[in-house]
């Protein structure tokens, strides 16, 4: 839902960033990459479900399906 | 695989990958919402959007043999002279992700327009991101989000840039790009 907790939230967000200038990547790092992680163990997770294969091939629209083996399990 | 660099996030270190490959071969700019994410916005992203200047066939060849070199892969094919054809000729996006990973992926395409001329004439670099890239300029980008994209995820982003960017902001510039996106993009 975006109401006024949502908009409050990039400012505040900003705020930390100004105030804490060490700190703030740390944690823009560790948000990002979790976040590619969790896709990650979802997809392994997908694959291994009947017509998990061709779901992520659709997903991701892959015309060239050699290069993703490992992505797909073949 | 994790690719992950200690202190880079992973979709910094993808980024910097490719635009050092990029960069041999012609101009390049990172536009949209990589530049709010690598200017601190938190949100998540599938994707990473390249503007290059155009290109002749036999570049475009080398440059996507560099890639292939470095772990890259087209997620639309294998034959080059295909993917330049059939995408990039035709001003579509050519999707780049390492191999065997869906995620993240870097969306190539040429230049199409003067106002992606004039995204080139005022592209910089931005420290507070940490990263020696271009970029097409925070004035540019705030003006693509609010006058041509506009959705909510937009919106925000061009928040954050003016919150962040807020004694660099130039508001003429600004309506001034929003009068060309006028002219060339609705």
């Amino acid at each position: 839902m975006r109401d006024k907790t949502h908009d409050d939230f990039i400012e505040r967000w900003v705020k930390f960033m100004k105030e804490n200038p060490d700190k703030w990547r740390d944690i823009h790092t560790r948000f990002i990459n979790s976040q590619l992680q969790m896709n990650r163990e979802f997809l392994e997770r997908l694959k291994k479900t009947p017509g998990g294969r061709e779901k992520i091939i659709k997903l991701y629209d892959i015309k060239n399906v050699g290069a993703y083996k490992g992505l797909l399990g073949d | 695989m994790k690719r992950s660099i200690s202190d880079l996030n992973e979709l910094k270190d993808f980024c910097i990958r490719f635009c050092g490959i990029v960069e041999r071969y012609t101009e390049y700019i990172i536009v949209s919402g990589f530049v709010a994410i690598a200017s601190g916005r938190v949100r998540g992203t599938e994707d990473i959007d390249m503007i290059i200047r155009p290109m002749n066939i036999e570049q475009f060849i080398k440059m996507h043999g560099e890639l292939l070199k470095n772990g890259f892969n087209a997620m639309q094919g294998t034959d080059p002279k295909e993917l330049y054809e059939d995408y990039l000729k035709d001003k579509l996006s050519l999707r780049y992700t390492f191999k065997d990973e869906p995620l993240p992926e870097m969306e190539m395409k040429f230049s199409k327009d003067a106002l992606d001329e004039y995204q080139f004439k005022t592209k910089e670099k931005l420290p507070l991101t940490n990263m020696d890239i271009w970029y097409s300029s925070i004035n540019m980008n705030i003006a693509f989000k609010e006058e041509l994209l506009k959705s909510h995820k937009d919106m925000d982003d061009a928040r954050h840039l003016r919150l962040i960017y807020s004694e660099e902001i130039d508001e003429k510039e600004i309506m001034k790009t929003k009068q060309m996106i006028k002219r060339y993009r609705l």
